[in-house]
């Protein structure tokens, strides 16, 4: 620990530590204990959130079609993007398990400017029910019932489960991990019926293909997709950001000292929420090797379960859409048009057709379920998020409590969701929606330079990223920015 | 007694097993397919999936598995699911068109996928079904006392000043 922020040790230990770590001008945080971390190879882990966000459009959808139209080579920006997230949210997750705070406060810490850019990107991107379509409308396939009712009553049963929730994490958390455990298991099924060694040695080897980018992917149609579909490998947007608060909530590392959200109906028997994080002694060894037990539980988090269940899925429906095109030659033509639900109604027509069993449904139910998973994450989310910063940040908020602002954000977007659904267009006003789009890849650039910043200033010099890390994350902003600013300069469009 | 006390082990994985084989002929009833050949394919999936699952409790009971690691895990279902799809091949499938070679390296390698949303669904089901168990069946009480100590180790963090 940097001694020069912190009063010397006393010989005998008092029972309450007065020692503190000043980080930023905002409070100094108190020297608490850190708990002991679990076995580092135990599955439960607040992942589920991050692969609920992260397994969406990108995986199913955007990057099975640009393999079907510029060849399996073209995944080697996949592995790029996959392979980003991951150290994204390792970094990510020490800053909020080394103090128990979110990225958010952290951002705050550095520059408060920098945290309120996340609050008016998050209301921006995040309000609009869009996300919720394709799932919707992949159900109408398979049941008949209106995308729209569909839609709508998610929505408001999403709202009324997060208000009558004890703990929202301990019952997000077994729904999510049920719908991925399914997702998972079915794709897998799927995929072993329909898909071939060929189909997917060809996907695998084309990771590799380094530098592989066609002449027609370098052209206004397509290179803004190829960006959006980077942007899109794994967690888009600020959902990596919103993993810190699931982490604290799940009560890793430092977190242990947090307590957790409530639902709206047992707001009143929410504990008293500190204002800001803690930090442990890191110039004791045995809270070192506890913190090094911690960064290994994560690390497996986010290599096998993240990366992991992010590239599983994303091969199982590269096979699958490449077993679509063996089967009817024509779905390429469809994909290339910018109609998402006829290219998955295609693709799902495709597999249908193999004949041994209709796994057309399947992918179709797939779809549907990754559309749950996405609005029960985002939804929780968003609202945990701007909860978070609103609660520490805007005087007076505090009153109200964490579990009264959650539940002003989750119905506030909503009731915005419902208006929009019933009366307006669902991605959000066409003329903003290139703003939206730019902002979302926008703000993950944004946040590679604000983990630098974080990680690196406000955390003690022991447990600061090693130097590669750092230059991975480093990269991280220069991929997302350089390619978005490519586009719209060379292209005049963003993200497609 | 002591096999029934292992077969209740079997129980949460073998439900996985079989609800994971039954997905896609189930679905393929709800689209229209001869429900004798739906049925077919999904009982020649579910059937050895299902064996496989429970087995996989019952190694986790006896300590040859350890609970909530991957590693075994995925080698047990790199071996597992390619068996079980081959099987399935074999009374209700099309064939394996491009050679037993090629089919058995592709399934093992989904087997890991398999393994992956397998092991998670597990360890959301076990603890609870220990649980129940438990005060009738030592095995369980022993298993359960491997979860609980997991379980202790998180709940302790949580209990730490929020001052």
């Amino acid at each position: 620990m940097d001694t020069s922020n912190t009063p010397p040790a006393t010989a005998t230990p008092p029972v309450e530590d007065q020692r503190v770590w000043k980080a930023g001008r905002l409070e100094p945080m108190p020297i608490r204990k850190l708990p002991d971390a679990p076995p580092s190879v135990h599955v439960l882990g607040p992942t589920v959130f991050l692969v609920a966000l992260g397994v969406g459009m990108g995986e199913s959808y955007m990057w099975p079609r640009l393999v079907l139209l510029f060849g399996p080579e073209i995944r080697w920006l996949f592995l790029i993007g996959v392979t980003l997230q991951a150290v994204v949210m390792l970094e990510m997750a020490r800053y909020a398990m080394a103090t128990g705070e979110s990225i958010f406060s952290g951002a705050a810490r550095v520059f408060k400017p920098l945290m309120w850019f996340f609050f008016v990107v998050a209301v921006a991107v995040y309000i609009w029910p869009g996300h919720l379509s394709a799932g919707a409308a992949a159900f109408e396939e398979i049941t008949g019932i209106p995308w729209m009712v569909t839609a709508i009553v998610g929505l408001v049963f999403v709202g009324v489960v997060f208000t009558l929730a004890k703990v929202i994490y301990n019952l997000l958390e077994v729904a999510l991990s049920l719908l991925i455990g399914t997702l998972v298991l079915g794709t897998a099924v799927v995929a072993a019926m329909v898909g071939s060694w060929s189909d997917v040695v060809t996907t695998i080897t084309g990771m590799f293909s380094f530098g592989y980018l066609p002449p027609e992917a370098l052209s206004a149609a397509w290179f803004p997709v190829i960006v959006g579909a980077c942007a899109f490998a794994g967690p888009s947007g600020m959902q990596q950001m919103w993993y810190t608060l699931h982490l604290r909530d799940s009560g890793a590392g430092m977190g242990a000292h947090q307590p957790q959200i409530r639902g709206l109906r047992h707001a009143g028997e929410e504990e008293e929420r500190p204002a800001r994080g803690f930090m442990f002694d890191t110039s004791d060894p045995a809270e070192m090797a506890k913190w090094k037990g911690w960064r290994r539980w994560v690390t497996f988090d986010a290599l096998l379960l993240f990366w992991g269940i992010t590239m599983l899925v994303t091969i199982s429906f590269t096979v699958i859409a490449q077993a679509a095109v063996r089967i009817d030659p024509g779905v390429r033509t469809v994909i290339q048009g910018d109609d998402r639900e006829v290219a998955l109604t295609a693709m799902s027509n495709a597999v249908s057709s193999a004949g041994s069993s209709v796994l057309g449904v399947v992918f179709l139910g797939f779809i549907a379920l990754i559309g749950l998973n996405a609005t029960l994450g985002l939804f929780d989310s968003f609202s945990r998020g701007q909860a978070d910063m609103t609660f520490h940040f805007i005087p007076g908020a505090k009153k109200l409590g964490m579990s009264k602002l959650y539940a002003i954000f989750l119905w506030g977007v909503i009731l915005f969701g419902i208006l929009i659904l019933l009366f307006g267009p669902a991605d959000g006003p066409s003329g903003i929606l290139d703003t939206l789009a730019f902002l979302s890849t926008f703000a993950m650039g944004a946040y590679c330079v604000t983990l630098l910043l974080v990680n690196n200033r406000m955390l003690p010099k022991p447990i600061r990223p090693r130097w590669w890390s750092n230059v991975i994350i480093g990269f991280g902003a220069v991929f997302y920015l350089g390619m978005l600013f490519y586009s719209l300069f060379a292209y005049g469009v963003v993200v497609g | 007694m002591e096999r029934r006390h292992s077969f209740e082990l079997a129980l949460p994985g073998a439900s996985i097993g079989a609800v994971a084989g039954a997905m896609a002929g189930g679905l393929t009833l709800v689209a229209g397919a001869p429900t004798g050949l739906a049925a077919q394919a999904a009982l020649a999936l579910a059937t050895p999936l299902a064996l496989f699952g429970g087995l996989f409790g019952v190694l986790v009971g006896h300590g040859v598995l350890r609970p909530g690691t991957f590693g075994p895990a995925g080698l047990y279902w790199m071996a597992a699911f390619p068996l079980s799809r081959v099987l399935q091949e074999s009374v209700a499938g099309v064939g394996m068109n491009d050679g037993v070679l090629p089919f058995l390296a592709y399934q093992a390698m989904v087997g890991l996928g398999f393994a992956i949303g397998f092991v998670w669904l597990h360890e959301r089901f076990m603890p609870y079904w220990l649980s129940r168990r438990a005060a009738v069946n030592p095995l369980a009480a022993e298993l359960l006392g491997v979860y609980v100590r997991y379980a202790t180790t998180v709940r302790a963090g949580k209990k730490g000043s929020r001052r």
